[in-house]
């Protein structure tokens, strides 16, 4: 990824809304933060810190990134907490434990903790808090992980080490928990510069879509998601089925197999035998590398679908409304949180329902634009990295004024305050 | 007569998650009674903020969660209908709020457990206010800036700054009023109906309206 420079966003975001960030960044200048995480390639966290730490430090706040080191079975204890965290049922032994703290606080006497502020990402570096009494840092922790129906003995473990924070971050109301401490909202981001996103040249979508045997004769409904049972390619299907009776038009299913599924291979078997063959059904197994292919097929198609049963926080519904495509999506997890019924899309809780909103908006093309354009601002305002990194700003700003509910820069002429 | 100058200033908030949460109107109705002022002031005059580019049916979080999620149109549009330009304290907006839920309750006593679809989680915020470089001196400047300013400025002069000032008026009618002594512009300012447009809208009609007076 080639190094980013904030100036770089101006002709997306605005000159006005670029140079809010440098205000508030002025009084931040100097000062040093550190992010922990455990990986620096792949994942969604390693992807939105490889933008947002430079773009820290190109605002002069020196910002650090800093990767947990661990051996497999530290790594095979954490996966096991990321699951239980989804709330499956694990044994969490005593042995578990003493792994993951003996490498987190290995890595703890490695690290320099002295800091104005520490972010911890997730809960595989949790337990650095317990280097808290030695720096005056103040200390939070960035959960990105839906935590509403955890396993209690995993989240008993870690909620020990997370109340220790000055603050925790969650992506939606709906994935926190109840805490002793202040909890922010900080929805996730995607990238408008990265190869998912940024604009593409026509003839390039083009020479995708020709590179697919996707011929573009007809409204092209897209669902990009791995082959995976909570994505529902089968209901997809099912539902494309229903709405083609009524109105002509193509089924791109396109995703990587889920790695860590034992039944990736079975579920893409039986995506393969519903479509049954059908010309209009294209399914493509693609690897996550293929940045630039999802971003032609989504810029390629009429209407984009997020049928899932369950999801996390579902940022292909704003990397689809990015590019003013209008989105149905199921009302589970942080979709609900992207579409604002009629507004930016439109949110369904059944095949027949994902059917029938297929068939409306193919049938009303200016209703369908409307809501793409105005996803397409929604995601300006709320799920850019240069929204996050405001967010981050202000809460930098928040923690070193702890107990102000507003706060004035212009302290020699504050405006009044609110009538209570 | 001396002219103070006018600053700008824009806001910026953060969402702090409380941890309540209501599945229906009951519950609703005990959480608006107990939440922070802060939490009124994020649902109804902030969160609009983030859907500026639409002239959204209900600004308020909580009317569109009534009809969005549990269906009660009536309630919905009533609450809708409160004109938030009647109120200079969060007190009194609460207070009206409760009052109309409380009264749709008690003509539908059926309906106050029903769960919505989804909950409506309470939020409340912690702002930071602070100046941009831009500061008007006469009309002429004030034109220039309001027309390139953040919207965010545009959004905490006119629609935040009531509940600040506690008064029936905004910043700019304020500064317009008692620094250039433009009392019709002052006036034509207050009465542009912010539920019906979107900022940029608005921007435009104040921009319109002060082309106007500069022309007369």
């Amino acid at each position: 990824m080639s190094p980013v420079r904030l100036t770089d966003y101006e002709p997306i975001i605005g000159r006005q809304t670029i140079e809010e960030l440098y205000l508030l960044a002025e009084g931040l200048k100097g000062r040093r933060i550190k992010m922990v995480n455990s990986t620096a390639v792949g994942g969604g966290v390693a992807e939105i810190l490889s933008r947002l730490v430079p773009l820290l430090n190109d605002l002069c706040i020196q910002t650090q990134w800093e990767v947990i080191k661990g051996g497999e079975d530290f790594f095979e204890v954490t996966k096991k907490i990321h699951n239980a965290l989804h709330g499956e049922a694990i044994s969490f032994l005593p042995r578990m434990r003493e792994v993951f703290l003996e490498v987190n606080l290995e890595n703890l006497r490695q690290s320099d903790l002295d800091q104005d502020l520490i972010v911890i990402h997730d809960p595989q570096p949790i337990a650095y808090i317990e280097g808290k009494g030695q720096t005056h840092a103040k200390w939070v922790w960035r959960c990105h992980i839906d935590v509403s129906n955890p396993n209690e003995e995993v989240w008993d473990f870690l909620k020990g080490y997370v109340e220790q924070y000055d603050v925790a971050l969650f992506s939606s109301p709906r994935f926190s928990k109840r805490l002793t401490i202040p909890q922010f909202l900080f929805f996730p981001s995607i990238d408008p510069l990265s190869d998912k996103n940024r604009e593409l040249e026509p003839e390039f979508i083009d020479r995708i879509l020709e590179r697919f045997y996707i011929p573009q004769d007809k409204p092209i409904i897209t669902q990009i998601s791995r082959f995976d049972r909570l994505k529902d390619p089968i209901g997809v299907i099912k539902a494309f089925r229903m709405a083609k009776r009524y109105v002509d038009c193509r089924l791109v299913l396109a995703g990587g197999e889920a790695s860590d599924d034992p039944e990736g291979e079975s579920v893409l078997d039986e995506v393969r035998t519903e479509a049954k063959g059908d010309p209009d059904i294209h399914i493509l197994l693609l690897p996550p590398t293929n940045s630039l292919e999802i971003n032609a097929l989504q810029r390629a198609s009429t209407l984009i679908l997020q049928k899932s049963i369950r999801e996390g926080f579902g940022l292909t519904v704003s990397e689809a409304l990015w590019k003013k495509k209008p989105v149905i999506g199921s009302a589970v997890g942080g979709i609900p949180a992207q579409i604002i019924p009629n507004l930016t899309g439109a949110l369904v809780h059944s095949i027949e329902g994902t059917a029938y909103q297929i068939r409306y908006l193919l049938s009303h093309p200016d209703i369908a634009k409307k809501l793409g354009e105005y996803g397409h601002e929604y995601v300006k305002e709320e799920f850019l990295i240069t929204r996050k990194l405001r967010r981050y700003l202000l809460l930098f700003h928040v923690l070193f004024h702890p107990g102000e509910r507003i706060i004035y820069f212009d302290k020699d002429a504050p405006p009044l305050p609110i009538a209570g | 007569m001396q002219v103070n100058p006018f600053y700008f200033y824009t806001s910026s908030n953060l969402v702090e998650l409380t941890g309540e949460k209501a599945d229906t109107l009951e519950e609703l109705l005990v959480l608006l009674r107990r939440c922070s002022g802060s939490a009124i002031f994020y649902h109804v005059f902030q969160s609009y903020r983030e859907r500026h580019f639409a002239a959204v049916k209900y600004h308020s979080d909580f009317a569109q969660w009534i009809s969005n999620s549990l269906g009660e149109e009536v309630l919905a549009e009533r609450l809708g209908a409160l004109d938030i330009r009647d109120f200079t304290s969060i007190r009194a907006l609460r207070e009206a709020m409760m009052e109309i839920i409380e009264n749709h309750l008690r003509e539908h006593p059926g309906i106050g457990g029903q769960s919505g679809k989804t909950p409506f989680f309470f939020c409340q915020s912690v702002s930071l206010v602070m100046p941009t470089k831009h500061i008007a001196w006469g009309l002429d400047d004030f034109y220039r800036i309001v027309k390139d300013v953040g919207i965010r400025s545009i959004h905490y002069h006119l629609i935040e700054a009531r509940l600040r000032l506690g008064i029936h008026t905004n910043d700019f009618s304020y500064w317009l009023r008692t620094s250039l002594e433009k009392e019709a512009l002052a006036e034509r300012i207050e009465d542009i109906d912010i539920h019906l447009h979107t900022l940029e809208e608005i921007r435009q009609m104040i921009l319109q309206h002060v082309r106007e007076e500069m022309e007369s």
